[in-house]
């Protein structure tokens, strides 16, 4: 080969094993089976994993809300599809109802699911009939009422109201 | 007609009818060959070497799962990597001369400006890998690299003491941390009381010096890209003029 070919080769390798390695460092993958996933996200072809997010609704709708979060998490590791992530803030706002208290942690934790989703779009909008709140706003809305002390909590109407 | 060309000339004979050459063209094609090998060697062995290491530098492996941890290197480490390449010119190493010049293509004058880029990448993360992560062994260690390069830069070198001081360098860096400091580290353990009772003495080092718990994998990892750095100089040619 021509050394002009060998420079030019060099050039263009050296480009590339040095974007790979920038990559990397920029995604710090934990396994291998993550470097596949994180370049799927890179290159725009991740899709979430349907058979365990068809396991996660399932769960989900028989109320088992850890199980159904798992198999949410399995289904999209880059938390990158608004709907599941919304499913996985939904959980955890059906998990932490309560009729006299709420589980303030788990709408704690639901807030962060339901910034994900807001953060991946905007103006998501969960067209399963079952959710009562299918927007993000509304459910963000009700989780972070759920984690305030206010005078309403007071009121023993609260008792004959149903979860959403 | 001397004996290389005889030797030419029975190895290019096609279907019988020899090829004449003279003695001047032999000389001519065995130097493109060399050149070749040594554009091979420079232009994409050479940044293979240094890219692994920049890649491996900033690896470790967690103690319990081995899962990949990858750490970008301090500050510090991109003043130290400056400081070496500016003691391979001291040291005659490289001659800039030779990798920058207006005889030089603008295709080798960018090819070789790779090579020394991923000559700084690999040096900024060797001492990524050698440096402690952090604590009071990161400042004693950090300090020791910088007062031996600070020095270098004041002496007279030539490339074959470089390496070797280098290399001694490396390979003191190499023996605390991951021989070391490694061993001073106690086992990750869920129960903090029953830690202290098993391995008093570690689990005190570990909390004052703040060490890192990573898999003993992270050594031979280590080990193998301090390894492929010394390989990576040692290959490099000081000039890239034929």
């Amino acid at each position: 080969m021509n050394e002009r070919y060998i420079q030019a080769l060099g050039i263009v390798l050296t480009a590339a094993y040095f974007g790979a390695i920038v990559f990397l460092y920029w995604t710090a993958p934990r396994t291998l089976a993550e470097v596949s996933t994180k370049s799927q996200v890179a290159i725009g072809t991740y899709k979430i994993e349907q058979a365990k997010f068809d396991d996660g609704l399932r769960a989900f709708r028989a109320e088992n809300y850890v199980v159904a979060r798992d198999s949410f998490d399995r289904a999209d590791p880059e938390r990158r599809d608004a709907n599941t992530q919304f499913y996985i803030a939904y959980s955890y706002y059906r998990q932490g109802w309560g009729r006299i208290s709420n589980d303030g942690q788990l709408f704690l934790r639901g807030i962060e699911a339901v910034d994900r989703v807001t953060a991946l779009n905007r103006d998501f909008k969960s067209e399963d009939p079952d959710l009562k709140m299918p927007t993000p706003a509304e459910l963000r809305n009700e989780l972070e009422e759920g984690t305030k002390i206010t005078g309403d909590d007071f009121n023993p109407l609260k008792l004959i109201r149903e979860r959403k | 007609m001397n004996e290389n060309s005889q030797i030419l000339k029975a190895s290019d004979e096609t279907d019988g009818v020899p090829i004449v050459v003279d003695d001047d063209s032999f000389v001519t094609d065995d130097t493109s060959v060399m050149s070749v090998r040594a554009a091979y060697v420079t232009y994409l062995l050479v940044p293979a070497a240094l890219l692994t290491v920049t890649l491996l530098g900033g690896i470790r492996l967690a103690e319990v799962d081995n899962a990949f941890r990858f750490l970008r290197p301090a500050l510090i480490c991109l003043v130290f990597a400056v400081i070496l390449l500016v003691l391979f010119v001291r040291g005659h190493l490289i001659e800039l001369s030779g990798w920058f010049s207006e005889e030089l293509s603008v295709l080798q004058n960018l090819a070789n400006a790779c090579v020394l880029i991923t000559l700084f990448t690999a040096s900024t993360q060797i001492f990524n890998s050698l440096l402690p992560e952090g604590g009071l062994p990161f400042w004693i260690v950090g300090f020791c690299f910088f007062w031996t390069l600070w020095n270098d830069l004041f002496l007279d070198f030539d490339a074959r003491r470089l390496l070797r001081s280098l290399g001694g360098l490396l390979a003191l860096g190499f023996f605390v941390k991951y021989l070391l400091l490694q061993n001073l580290t106690a086992p990750s353990s869920e129960n903090w009381l029953k830690a202290i009772f098993e391995n008093p003495a570690k689990e005190a080092f570990t909390l004052v010096l703040d060490l890192p718990r990573y898999s003993s994998l992270t050594g031979y990892l280590q080990f193998f890209t301090v390894g492929l750095f010394l390989l990576g100089l040692f290959l490099i040619p000081r000039t890239t003029k034929r």
